[in-house]
């Protein structure tokens, strides 16, 4: 889902869903790297079944990373695809199934959204390279020094397309990995391994949540298998959630907002490329011995819990007195449902429904509101009831208004709040405006050099008087404080629309979709295709992708009070559709200056004047901010590409096509591999050595009740043929063991509609979350559950160990009230280990370490985890974190209402070791 | 606007007397086009079928995509703001000529954006920013999109200054405006009781340059507001090197002189000040001017020239 704010929103809101990851790292002996051998039970103390890939995830950080160099060429990259690959599977050591699933070609609702952004990155693209030779010759100019330029050739992400070449050698490339870790990783010995490429149409999770889909509706399927998901957008939290299965969980990397990024230019850190100057390098460590680490550690891993997900969800949505039965499962998919107002890839959100602004908390009140009303459910399986949807629509559209006018209030006390602590921050830095110099000089008290005597000091004074003019002079004082002025207002853009001011409605539909506030046919068509939207999106999650033709096609969504008379609005999508083929498609999301990805001909169709499509690809087009600060986050005023003019032009040059792009341009399939020790080994081998030709179903009981049809495939790898390493860098497999197959997922007949329930015989895992009814004077404080395991061992170490990690020193004060007069007095006082006797107001504590490694495995520098710590225990956190130096001191301050003591700190920070008691120093 | 809607009548009348055609031509209309845009488009398809000869009513044809394609780039880039390459561009121009288009909306293109977010050189800042923000500002703007302004702008197209002129005396303005700044503060700041022509002046001429004043009599001004009782008195305005700085009216020369003078220093109060094109009237007819101008956004209109240093070129264009 294009909304960032959606995971920050749900992880801070919802906190115990995520978990972080235990990863064990390969030991280094002698220079020789040991593999972890990822047989052994997993270190996050779970085991997972199935592990799904949503591989353009992994393809463009692996391609083209923000936070380190980028590989040099394709090889490096693949080598770096593998081995995020190898890292994955080491985490989450799948048992049964690993399936990885690149973009195929998406529905053409989602290639309006991939147009605009390939359309973007390739003028971004063309943006910053201009950007950076005009600073590097005024850099050069002034003197800097900068780094040679590389002469690499840029890549353009926009090859991470279905139908490219580099797709297509991805592919091969994937396929030698399978064969390769299957034959020699132990670790892989009894898995089933399913990649499906760009040559299978749909989206890499939409892929894979067919294949939960279609696995789960048959007979055979176990209902407590274990999925893991690794993708980074929001809607795979939506897809989980739409499958219905007890235990599933996401894994992603860490989210770390503002990492520092290394100017382009001259590679070093702590500025943009427009504030370049050249300067030397700074020595990192004292011999410049950290020259070539990166300042961030390793991104890591957490998961996302969605089991926990729905015991939070639960107890938000659950409601009593409903004049129909109650069902927890119907209302999540009404809760899925109601997060796609607010962002999803295929149609732009409403005005109204910001996720910052607590949209879906709101969409929840009114929802929980409206439902006595409605009778029932907003959806079932997948299918959108309309006139329940109108009600809530309407219940916003009433809020709209007063939503408008607090989005401008907040906005400005936002602006009012920045500038404020701009000025107080300026304040703070600036010195005293005038000082003495010469011998007048203020000197430090109780330094051994002594001011000498005042010799001479009218001319001294003259001097002094001098000097200032000096600097006076000209236009300097002035300029630095206009300057400073500036920076207070940055440049806003106009906003014609002003929500917030009476007759918004009409600058709406005025400035985006340039028609009167009377032409009502207009606003209808608006508000169907809306709706059928919505329609479109939901089917699409819980059923598959009903129609591969319909989009959205507007620029704008309507307003939340625009719904009325929905019902009949939408019956059913065309039946039938056909998905692009790969090179129409890149026909349909390329713009000009991607042309090379395509056949001289086709090429041609961009560019010509005399191109019967020509008007799909403007080579500059505006960007509409929408009352956004960024470009990125702004509205591409793209057209749309006409599906039937696409064709009609592409049938003349479908014969220039060479036999190999021809290859490229046809639908492939998802392909199986297994290796030797594998109970289906021998059934694939049998289908090869007598060559049959018709699909084959997979026995159930060989594989775990995966059902699916079975083809063999032309260019299979088979066991004892060597597998050609595409990567020069790494070996053949000359001893090959794995089989592959192509295979299709188990067929159902049209119109069947996958039930979005729990099965039956699914066990729902046991609760994480404090019970509601917790009481605290049960004998035992409430212990949090940290990982997967409820019943965690908690590690200890003996006396050497900590002598390695260094200490955590801990110093606790409480502060107590002391009656001294009349006055209440704050005092603090100091070391209170043992219960403290009398009335404790507030205790603050103080951890020091001294080892950063300490810190890294307490995960302690986020500030975040104090938080989520601290709501554990109804804490009230306020504490800082700061580094003195990034090897000897690290401070954490924390701040607590109640008396804290060191067994009830032992028992929250079991990983820490709390060994010596200091006095402090004050 | 009494033409367009004539260009509207036209159009309408024409696929009144073809039935067929009109419904033809229907078919054309995608679903998300308004009905001003289709009105538009329309009459551009229209217009040039009879260029595209291998085009019939109701045969679709690689030629008629050929129009069809053209229609949209022209729409894309008059109700989207999308440009194409310049070929492409110049063949719309042309189809597109006589077309009008009530208010189209103005959209800023990523490049304007790019520069207006603060990624900017000095000279092209100026330039852009003149485009974009006067576009909203006032009735006497240079239309900014160059496909529109052959229907928006009488055939004087040539007179006036070169483009590059304001970017060529921007550096001396940002000069001066450092000395006025400095005049200013040690006069005690800007007020009434200066003398305003003299601060301009010395600024002037520390810059190196001088003041130019041109004196026109109230009486022989032509085009005033028809009440007004004032007939006597003069009115004086101030240009430095061609580009214009103040209009003021008073009793005598001097007055006149000094409210000119103080006009324009009012424009060095704002944070920076800019030299613009603009268009303006001046004998009666628009014409494009530098202009000396603040950040202020303009709520009404320039006053006319009286003066007008280009007149040697435009006489020029004109005889030729």
């Amino acid at each position: 889902m294009g909304v960032p704010a959606f995971f920050r929103w749900l992880s801070r809101k919802y906190p115990s869903i995520i978990v972080h990851c235990v990863e064990e790292k390969g030991k280094e002996c002698n220079g020789v790297r040991i593999p972890v051998d990822t047989t052994k039970p997993n270190p996050n103390e779970v085991e997972f079944d199935n592990l799904y890939l949503d591989m353009n995830g992994i393809i463009h950080p692996c391609t083209h990373p923000e936070d380190k160099p980028a590989p040099k060429n394709e090889d490096e990259m693949m080598v770096a695809i593998f081995e995020y690959i190898d890292r994955l599977f080491n985490i989450v050591r799948p048992r049964r199934v690993l399936y990885m699933a690149i973009d195929g070609v998406a529905p053409r609702a989602k290639m309006n959204q991939q147009r605009s952004r390939r359309f973007r990155a390739s003028k971004e693209g063309v943006e910053l390279v201009e950007e950076k030779s005009r600073v590097r010759e005024e850099v050069i100019q002034k003197g800097g020094y900068l780094p040679p330029e590389e002469i690499k050739e840029r890549f353009d992400s926009n090859c991470i397309t279905p139908g490219t070449e580099f797709m297509d050698n991805l592919a091969q490339c994937l396929r030698y990995y399978v064969a390769e870790r299957l034959t020699n990783d132990p670790g892989w010995k009894n898995i089933v391994v399913f990649l499906s490429d760009a040559s299978v149409p749909g989206e890499g999770e939409h892929k894979i949540m067919d294949f939960i889909r279609r696995q789960r509706g048959q007979p055979n399927h176990d209902p407590n298998t274990h999925h893991c998901l690794c993708g980074a957008d929001a809607d795979l939290i939506m897809l989980g959630l739409a499958t219905h299965e007890p235990n599933f969980t996401i894994i992603r990397e860490e989210f770390k907002p503002n990492k520092p990024r290394p100017c382009g230019l001259c590679g070093q850190t702590g500025h943009e490329i427009k504030a370049c100057q050249g300067m030397p390098r700074e020595k990192q460590g004292q011999h410049d011995e950290f020259a070539n680490t990166m300042p961030a550690a390793e991104q890591e891993f957490i998961f996302i819990r969605l089991c926990v997900l729905r015991e939070y969800l639960a107890r938000e949505l659950t409601m009593a007195s409903l004049p129909f039965p109650f069902d927890f499962e119907r209302s999540v998919d009404d809760w899925v449902f109601m997060c796609f107002f607010v962002g999803n890839d295929f149609l732009p959100h409403l005005p109204s429904l910001e996720i910052r602004e607590g949209a879906i908390d709101r969409l929840v009140g009114i929802y929980k509101d409206v439902v006595h009303k409605t009778g029932g459910y907003l959806t079932q399986n997948g299918y959108v009831n309309l006139e329940r949807v109108e009600m809530i629509m309407q219940a916003v559209g009433v809020a709209e208004d007063n939503i408008f006018k607090k989005r401008k209030d907040d906005d400005e006390n936002f602006k009012r709040r920045n500038k404020e602590k701009r000025k107080r921050m300026k304040a703070q830095q600036q010195g005293p405006a005038y000082l003495t110099t010469g011998q007048f000089a203020p000197h430090a008290l109780g330094r051994r050099d002594r001011p000498e005597a005042v010799q001479n000091a009218r001319h001294q004074a003259c001097d002094m008087r001098m000097q200032s003019n000096m600097v006076n002079d000209g236009a300097d004082s002035r300029g630095v404080k206009r300057k400073a002025d500036d920076s207070d207002s940055e440049p806003e853009p106009e906003d014609n629309v002003r929500l917030w001011e009476e007759g918004w409605k009409q600058r709406y539909y005025k400035n985006k979709f340039d028609v009167d506030a009377t032409d009502e046919d207009f606003r209808r068509k608006v508000v169907q295709s809306y709706v059928e939207g919505l329609c479109w999106v939901l089917r699409y999650y819980y059923q598959g992708c009903a129609s591969w033709k319909w989009y959205f096609p507007f620029h704008y969504a309507p307003f939340a009070s625009d719904f009325k008379d929905i019902k009949d609005m939408f019956s059913d999508f065309e039946k039938n559709t056909k998905p692009f083929k790969p090179l129409e498609q890149l026909m349909g999301v390329f713009p000009a200056a991607s042309g090379n990805f395509l056949p001289p001909t086709w090429r041609n169709l961009m560019s010509s004047p005399d191109s019967p499509i020509i008007d799909f690809y403007p080579d500059d087009f505006a960007i509409d901010l929408n009352g956004k600060k960024y470009a990125w986050q702004g509205v591409a005023l793209l057209p749309f590409v006409d599906e039937r003019r696409l064709r009609a032009a592409l049938a003349d040059v479908y014969p220039d096509l060479t036999s190999e792009e021809k290859r490229r341009n046809s639908l492939g399939s998802d392909v199986l591999f297994l290796g030797k020790s594998h109970p289906l080994f021998d059934f694939i081998h049998e289908l090869y050595r007598t060559e049959s030709n018709e699909g084959t179903e997979i026995p159930a009981e060989l594989c775990h009740g995966i059902q699916g049809r079975l083809n063999l495939d032309d260019d299979p790898i088979l066991p004892d043929n060597t597998v050609r390493s595409p990567v020069p860098m790494l070996r053949d497999v000359s001893q090959n063991t794995a089989i592959g197959v192509k295979f299709k997922d188990p067929p159902y007949p049209d119109g069947f509609v996958f039930k979005a329930v729990l099965l039956p015989g699914a066990k729902i895992p046991s609760k994480v979350l404090k019970p509601e009814d917790w009481v605290r004077g049960n004998g035992q404080p409430w212990r949090p559950q940290l990982g997967f395991n409820p019943n965690r061992q908690q590690a200890h170490l003996d006396q050497s160990g900590f002598r390695a990690l260094g200490y955590v020193h801990i110093y606790i004060f409480n502060i107590i009230n002391v009656k001294t007069s009349k006055k209440k007095k704050k005092k603090v006082e100091h070391s209170c280990f043992p219960e403290f006797p009398v009335k404790v107001v507030q205790t603050f504590c103080i951890f020091t370490f001294t080892s950063v490694r300490q810190i890294r495995t307490a995960d302690i520098s986020k500030k975040q985890n104090w938080r989520k710590i601290g709501r554990w225990f109804n804490w009230s956190y306020t504490g800082f974190v700061s580094y003195c130096n990034d090897r000897v001191c690290f401070v954490v301050c924390l701040f607590f209402k109640q008396c804290i003591t060191r067994s009830l700190l032992q028992s929250s920070f079991p990983c820490f070791y709390f060994e010596q008691q200091t006095v402090m120093p004050f | 606007m009494a033409g367009e809607s004539g260009g509207e009548d036209v159009v309408a009348e024409y696929l009144g007397q073809n039935p067929q055609l009109a419904q033809w031509v229907e078919t054309f209309r995608s679903y998300c086009e308004s009905n001003k845009q289709w009105v538009a488009r329309r009459e551009f398809i229209l217009r040039n079928m009879e260029a595209f000869p291998t085009v019939k009513p109701g045969v679709s044809s690689s030629s008629l995509d050929r129009l069809l394609s053209l229609s949209m780039v022209w729409a894309n880039h008059v109700f989207l703001g999308c440009s194409y390459p310049q070929a492409v561009m110049d063949k719309i121009k042309e189809m597109g000529e006589g077309i009008k288009v009530q208010d189209p909306p103005v959209h800023k293109t990523t490049k304007d954006e790019f520069t207006a977010r603060g990624k900017r050189s000095a000279s092209a800042e100026l330039e852009d920013d003149s485009c974009v923000k006067r576009a909203k500002a006032g009735p006497n703007e240079l239309d900014s999109r160059p496909a529109l302004r052959t229907a928006a702008r009488p055939a004087s197209q040539k007179l006036g200054p070169p483009p590059q002129a304001p970017a060529e005396h921007q550096p001396f303005f940002n000069r001066l405006y450092k000395a006025v700044a400095w005049k200013l503060v040690s006069a005690g700041g800007f007020g009434p009781n200066l003398d305003h022509f003299e601060i301009l002046r010395s600024c002037v001429e520390s810059c190196k340059q001088t003041l130019t004043c041109v004196f026109v009599p109230l009486k022989d001004i032509t085009g005033l507001p028809a009440g007004r009782t004032q007939k006597e008195g003069h009115v004086c305005e101030i240009r430095c090197q061609t580009v214009f700085m103040g209009t003021g009216y008073g009793r005598d020369e001097a007055a006149a002189r000094a409210m000119a003078s103080k006009e324009a220093l009012k424009v060095f109060q704002g944070r920076k000040v800019t030299v613009k094109i603009c268009r303006r009237r001046y004998k009666g007819k628009d014409v494009d001017d530098l202009m000396l101008l603040d950040e202020q956004p303009r709520s009404q209109g320039f006053p006319p020239a009286l003066s007008y240093p280009f007149q040697d070129e435009q006489l020029e264009d004109s005889s030729s």
